[in-house]
């Protein structure tokens, strides 16, 4: 099987703290892995070094074979490679709409292009079906600042999907989210993971939403991997619980 | 824009066009310099109000576009081209000093770009040789335009008029496009906007390049309004009252500049009878609208309207009314 991500090798440190230790693992095409971990176990630094929102002390990153390491986040995002952030990052003045198509207008034609192409740059249709995808139809034209939480994560998630990328890394998507929406919003990843056959990474401390939605589970925990498997033997692990309930 | 907005426009260029054949030579000079100095504060706006990025250097862009043409056509270089020249160097020059921008934010880019200016009104004061010093330089000949010329006030202030139209036009469209969705996302949220896929750092550059050209242009008509350019006009107060333009008007609103301006210009040609105190009164009139409205008065015109009418109706897909709030 072809691995989308390939992470080897990867520490970061700040000063003295080593905040992500020697990782290695691959994520296999069309599959919803998770990653789970203790508060401050480095999960959300392992995202953001695979991201290019910091540089790796040391090790390697490659995206389908070919090595990314230290590339630009705008750059990683363009070979189709996207995210959502543990806070919500929605753009608050501009509309649900706005929001959709600046999610995937980088993607189209060059930046010139865009100057003198059209105004939602050929992005109406897609960002409609988006809209419609997740729900937020009848919210399409208001800002996304007076949206609820929930609504603004469903958002955060849409965006994520707009430029219908190959990989998606997803920080905590249920973090603060109620649990009807919750279930929506695991719902609507699952439909868009069976529709659109993308690969997700998946961070969360919620359980129940990590073993619903993933294929397979990776358990960090001081910044090493400590177990790896599917949902039903992770929860059963005697170092998982260990790690989570403390030494 | 809404039709109501739209009338209000309409009405506003009419009188705009027509004002010239009401007033005196003095109000003419007055309504031209609304016309130069909104060109420059609608070059600030789109730096700092829609694409967030704080600048104090939009006077000292004013200076070198008055220089560039104050200079260029004594020798024999035709106006259009020394005006073009100018809106191209201060191009380039807003370019390199957009690098800052990409390290520093906020007020410490106020700062960089504060010594910025001070640097370019050091240049102009002490290079004699280029710049004639603090004679500063006199009789910059108005242009003929296809055999129009205008030498004549009212036939000047058409052709700021003309320009300001012309640069409104482009600076409107550039909005319209995916560009000023970028610009929005670059002040609201930089690191999302860059795991979207935007390349932040082009658009910061092109953001501090596009408005100070656009202080290039509006000093490329200032030199030949004014007829008598010395460094001192160009020195930091010019910057602060872009500045205030700018954030009077509404920062983040388009037509937030041309308000700006207005005010700048006429408040304290109004406020002249209290002689002494028109500084005094201007000052306390903007901390009151500040504390009150930081949106400027563009922010409060639209509170006003959402009370009367309720929230818009209108879809909100125009980046172009958004504002850059509070």
């Amino acid at each position: 099987m072809t691995s989308v991500l390939a992470v080897s090798d990867l520490r970061k440190t700040f000063g003295g703290i080593t905040a992500v230790d020697s990782v290695s693992f691959e994520v296999r095409d069309g599959e919803i892995l998770g990653i789970i971990g203790p508060n401050g176990s480095g999960k959300s630094t392992l995202f953001n070094c695979v991201l290019g929102q910091l540089r790796p002390t040391a090790g390697e990153v490659r995206i389908d074979g070919k090595p990314t390491t230290g590339m630009r986040p705008c750059d990683l995002n363009r070979l189709g490679v996207s995210r959502t952030f543990q806070l919500l990052q929605v753009f608050p003045q501009l509309s649900v709409r706005d929001n959709l198509i600046l999610a995937g207008q980088e993607h189209q034609g060059s930046m010139a292009s865009r100057l003198f192409g059209r105004s939602d740059a050929g992005l109406g249709g897609a960002a409609e079906k988006m809209i419609e995808f997740f729900r937020l139809s009848h919210l399409a034209d208001e800002q996304a600042g007076s949206l609820s939480y929930g609504q603004q994560k469903l958002l955060d998630a849409a965006m994520a999907f707009m430029a219908g990328p190959r990989l998606v890394l997803l920080d905590e998507p249920a973090g603060g989210v109620n649990l009807t929406m919750l279930g929506s919003l695991r719902e609507r990843l699952q439909a868009y993971h069976a529709e659109r056959k993308a690969t997700f990474v998946v961070i969360e401390h919620q359980m129940e939403f990590v073993m619903a939605l993933c294929t397979r589970v990776l358990v960090l925990a001081e910044g090493r991997i400590i177990a790896e498997g599917a949902p039903h033997d992770i929860r059963r692990n005697p170092l998982v619980i260990e790690a989570y309930l403390g030494h | 824009m809404t039709r109501m907005g739209a009338i209000i426009v309409g009405l506003a260029a009419i009188a705009a066009i027509a004002a010239p054949f009401f007033l005196k030579p003095f109000g003419i000079f007055l309504i031209s310099t609304w016309a130069v100095l909104t060109i420059a504060a609608i070059g600030l706006n789109l730096t700092l109000g829609y694409a967030g990025q704080i600048s104090l250097a939009q006077g000292a862009f004013v200076g070198i576009g008055a220089y560039t043409v104050a200079l260029l056509t004594p020798l024999g270089v035709p106006f259009f081209i020394a005006f073009f020249a100018a809106g191209l160097l201060c191009f380039a020059v807003g370019w390199l000093l957009g690098y800052p921008a990409l390290r520093v934010q906020h007020h410490y880019l106020a700062f960089v770009t504060l010594a910025f200016t001070t640097l370019v009104f050091l240049v102009l004061r002490n290079e004699e040789w280029l710049t004639n010093g603090i004679y500063g330089i006199t009789g910059t000949p108005r242009p003929t335009l296809l055999g129009w010329k205008t030498t004549a006030a009212r036939d000047f202030y058409f052709l700021c008029l003309g320009v300001l139209a012309v640069l409104s036009f482009a600076i409107w469209w550039m909005l319209r496009s995916p560009w000023g969705r970028a610009f929005v996302a670059l002040r609201e949220n930089p690191i999302r906007a860059l795991s979207l896929g935007l390349d932040t750092r082009r658009y910061t550059l092109m953001a501090f390049a596009i408005g100070s050209s656009l202080g290039g242009l509006s000093g490329a008509l200032h030199a030949p309004l004014v007829q008598f350019i010395e460094p001192n006009s160009f020195a930091l107060g010019l910057s602060f009252n872009l500045l205030l333009m700018v954030i009077v008007g509404g920062s983040g609103y388009f037509f937030g500049p041309f308000v700006g301006a207005l005010i700048a210009v006429l408040l304290p040609e109004w406020l002249r009878i209290t002689q002494g105190y028109y500084l005094l009164l201007y000052a306390a009139a903007i901390m009151v609208l500040m504390a009150f409205c930081p949106s400027g008065v563009l922010g409060l015109v639209e509170r006003a309207r959402i009370a009367l009418v309720g929230r818009r109706k209108e879809p909100a897909t125009s980046t172009l009314a958004e504002g850059a709030g509070p």
